[in-house]
């Protein structure tokens, strides 16, 4: 078991999360609340990341933020590392690659609050950002709560983006499934199991705490 | 410092959102629930303060990935997976000093420096990589040669394959129509893939094998695609047959170095190369580690 | 003490059209009837802020919320508005008294707790103030949604259709505790709604909207005494609604007597102590006309009065006729036959004739 491994791991899921909540929290409730010109074309956009290969992904963030280009410079003055080989830069693509399941959830969590719950907080005198705090966010909490187990579970599976933005550096991009490849590869196949056996425990676990939350998901109306 | 700044600061928020989120778990609990208080798995009082807990937690786990001091990062071509990491791990015995090693194959490795990567030390399976790397400025100096490598055919245990250092077994069992899988490196950026296709080449082989080759995408991924279950063999490096992983899962032969340009292995110390990582460097080029490199194979040319 | 009346003005023509203009004054209750998709709902969003019609202005007292001529649109925080919503829309992870002080954010912390649990007390409500909604009934949640309303010290309330979603026992008790607040907060009500009961019940004015254009808008004595209005007619029946105090009560002939404006009714009850105010309607389909007081018959009511008018539709089988009576007017509904028979014309003396039974009495029953 790759301890470094398992804590890089554990830093990016968690770090996505972190990151990647109050971005996906603000355009998610965007998405759910309002109608503006040009909505269907940032939810199309949001998508993107599901469908796109890993590796697509990964070559264009190179592409554009590589150690050569005037992107990636401005990246290392800015982060102190540059962006391929560093966790910084693995954190940035792992945002991106997250983006739709983050706002997704928090979409459907934000759109189950009926529209006249919103409105009596609003004439119960509350300024929209009160309105957001102590009505809105404890009622979506749902699609919040999914949106970060989902994310994390999905970052602790990310490969393809991980291998070719951060390489395999131990204890700096060298996530658990990568570490599993290079197990593999040593014809360690026993390091190898052991980690892949962490990795599927992680996301059963996931994947049984995001249908618990959505069946005790109570319904909106009071 | 900025950009650690903003991340923490975003990381503070979003478990702040996270956080007052589950203010709203309190609506799934039901006054029974809420009324039980030590019978309900979360109490009540617990529950208060497990949205804190659980900040501080996260927060605390995130922190942990700011890691202080690291061991110098040496890469290494494949083909040294097993050779390496047995002269890594007596040169800590040796001088309690540890490295961390990286293994891909030479060509990516390379494009790996190129890009960045924080590599105080290469090991490239051939002489043509470190020059690039030298010519481009990127390496101390132009290196030296540690090893010359040899190549050999692999059959695994159950294969119709017979291993010979003429590859005439393969020539026959390919014209009988019974290769399926034969697995080298990619020769576009590993050494080991191009001394395998200049020896089937040689031996007329390569056209007749295009449909049946898999190419693993360094050497090491090669031999794994080779014991791989309906594989009839391939042609690997003779230092990771030798390894105990690889040894009992098969037969080999030794290809004789008429077949194929000569393996000439070199190393070469990076631009950010530290003084543990200049210490591993000489250790390299000692007697034990010397022997070591015999051990698995290797050629190891005169001081 | 400057007007706190509320006075709306509304004309739009998307999404529902709209065209307006009425007043509401504390301590009265205005009653927006019509059928449904006339756009009630809309007006009291207009009121609260909620939606921006195309044209309008409302103003409370001396305060503008809305003028889109000027460019001016409060939005519904900054408006003193209690709303009770239709479907209440309590927050479901509060309980009944979080809910209430949800609105108490004007007054300081410290009195929050306390001003919500007087207010729950108001609605009878006290014991119930940990509750969440799930835990609450529908009548319960509903006074959960007027102590709420009623927390925001607002200058206007609005209800819609507050009692479309329980049944008829609890819609009793809830029309008499709103009724009962009419009484302790001087605030103009505004109240949406397509049952006729609850106008009868609790309103003093009402407007009337149909297709979004105001069809009639006064007192409630006036339109109900108003012989046209067909879609009242169709929906409800036309009727006469007035207020009335409890004059003597005869419980041995199983009588009491009303006092109405200087008539005296005999209506059907046992139950009214003298002096109580009560609310009277009597439906235009049981006033019979006569030229002659008649004799020998069960009636009780017999009111002399004068024709004021005569109302024929070519859409209605039968003709509206509107009479006064002392200083009321009542409606009758007879047969054009009835009508050339009798030589109805306005300004013929008449009698009106009314069964005791047929006398709608309507009394609160709130304390």
């Amino acid at each position: 078991m790759d301890w470094s491994a398992l804590q890089v791991s554990l830093s990016l899921g968690l770090g996505t999360i972190a990151v990647l909540l109050p971005f996906g929290i603000w355009l998610g409730r965007l998405l759910a609340v309002r109608e503006f010109r040009g909505k269907l074309l940032v939810e199309a956009l949001v998508t993107v990341p599901l469908v796109l290969p890993p590796t697509v992904l990964g070559f264009y963030l190179l592409v554009t933020f590589g150690a050569r280009s005037p992107l990636g410079e401005a990246f290392t003055a800015f982060a102190g590392q540059s962006l391929a080989f560093s966790f910084q830069g693995l954190l940035l693509a792992s945002a991106i690659a997250n983006i739709p399941f983050v706002v997704q959830p928090i979409q459907r969590g934000f759109e189950a609050i009926p529209s006249d719950v919103r409105e009596a907080a609003a004439c119960c005198g509350l300024t929209p950002w009160q309105r957001f705090w102590q009505i809105e966010l404890p009622l979506a909490w749902p699609g919040i709560l999914t949106a970060a187990i989902l994310a994390f579970a999905h970052t602790l599976g990310e490969f393809g983006v991980v291998l070719m933005v951060g390489g395999s550096i131990p204890g700096e991009t060298r996530t658990l499934s990568v570490a599993i490849y290079d197990r593999m590869q040593a014809f360690d196949d026993r390091g190898a199991g052991i980690m892949a056996a962490a990795l599927l425990a992680i996301a059963i676990t996931a994947l049984i705490l995001t249908t618990a939350l959505s069946r005790r998901a109570v319904p909106r109306r009071g | 410092m900025v950009y650690d700044a903003l991340v923490t600061c975003l990381a503070t928020v979003g478990f702040r959102l996270l956080a007052a989120a589950t203010d709203g778990y309190r609506v799934v609990l039901s006054r029974a629930e809420l009324d039980a208080g030590d019978r309900h798995p979360m109490r009540p009082l617990l529950w208060r303060n497990f949205r804190w807990l659980v900040t501080l937690l996260l927060l605390v786990v995130s922190a942990i990935g700011v890691e202080a001091q690291r061991p110098p990062i040496v890469a290494a071509a494949s083909d040294l997976q097993f050779a390496l990491d047995s002269v890594a791990r007596r040169f800590t015995a040796d001088t309690g000093e540890r490295v961390e090693l990286v293994f891909g194959s030479s060509g990516t490795l390379t494009r790996q420096v190129v890009e960045g990567a924080p590599f105080e030390l290469f090991l490239s399976a051939d002489e043509s990589y470190v020059e690039k790397l030298s010519a481009a400025g990127l390496t101390r100096d132009s290196g030296v040669l540690y090893a010359v490598g040899r190549i050999v055919i692999f059959a695994p245990r159950g294969s119709p394959l017979a291993v010979d250092d003429q590859l005439a077994g393969l020539g026959r069992l390919l014209s009988s129509g019974g290769v399926k899988r034969f697995a080298i490196a990619n020769p576009e950026h590993a050494p080991y893939g191009r001394a395998a296709e200049a020896a089937l080449r040689a031996r007329n082989l390569w056209q007749p094998l295009q449909p049946a080759l898999v190419l693993g995408e360094n050497i090491s991924q090669a031999a794994q695609f080779a014991v791989a279950g309906d594989a009839a063999g391939g042609i690997l490096a003779y230092s990771l047959v030798l390894a105990p992983a690889l040894r009992d899962r098969g037969t080999f032969a030794l290809l004789p170095e008429s077949l194929h340009p000569p393996l000439r292995q070199r190393m070469v110390l990076l631009k950010r190369a530290g003084a543990t990582t200049e210490r591993f460097y000489q250790y390299l080029r000692q007697p034990a580690a010397r022997e070591t490199l015999r051990q698995f194979g290797f050629a190891v040319p005169p001081q | 003490m400057a007007d706190r009346s509320i006075s709306v003005r509304l004309h739009q023509a998307s999404p529902i059209p709209l065209d307006l203009d009425f007043t509401c004054a504390p301590g009265d209750v205005l009653a927006i009837f019509g059928p449904s998709g006339s756009g009630k709902t809309t007006i009291l969003r207009s009121i609260a802020g909620l939606h921006r019609p195309a044209q309008g202005v409302v103003r409370s007292g001396a305060q503008t919320w809305t003028d889109t001529s000027a460019g001016v649109f409060a939005p519904p925080h900054q408006r003193a508005v209690g709303f009770v919503f239709q479907e209440y829309a309590l927050f479901p992870h509060l309980t009944a008294a979080g809910n209430v002080m949800t609105a108490l954010g004007h007054r300081p912390r410290a009195e929050r707790r306390v001003r919500a649990e007087q207010l729950l007390a108001q609605v009878h409500l006290s014991s119930h103030a940990d509750r969440r909604p799930a835990e609450l009934s529908g009548g319960e949640r509903q006074r959960v949604a007027v102590a709420r309303a009623l927390a925001r010290e607002p200058a206007v309330l609005l209800l819609d259709e507050p009692f479309a979603a329980v049944d008829r026992d609890v819609r009793r008790r809830l029309q008499d505790e709103i009724d009962g607040l009419r009484q302790t907060i001087d605030v103009p009500m505004i109240l949406v709604t397509h049952d006729f009961d609850d106008v009868v019940r609790l309103a003093t004015h009402l407007l009337i909207l149909e297709k979004g254009r105001a069809v009639a808008w006064g007192t409630l004595e006036e339109l109900t005494s108003r012989p046209d209005l067909p879609w009242v007619r169709t929906a409800v029946g036309l009727g006469s609604v007035f207020d009335a105090v409890v004059g003597r009560s005869l419980p041995s002939r199983g009588l009491v007597e009303l006092n109405i404006g200087g008539a005296t009714l005999l209506a059907s009850d046992r139950t009214l102590a003298s002096g109580t105010a009560v609310r009277v309607r009597i439906p235009a389909r049981e006033v019979i006309l006569a030229n002659r007081p008649p004799e020998g018959i069960s009636l009780h009511n017999t009111l002399a009065g004068v024709v004021t008018e005569v109302h024929a539709d070519a859409a209605f089988e039968h003709v509206i006729v509107q009479l006064a009576v002392g200083e009321i007017q009542l409606l009758a509904e007879v047969t054009r036959d009835a009508v050339a028979t009798l030589g109805i014309a306005s300004g013929l003396p008449i009698h009106a004739l009314i069964k005791s039974v047929s006398i709608d009495v309507v009394h609160s029953h709130a304390t």
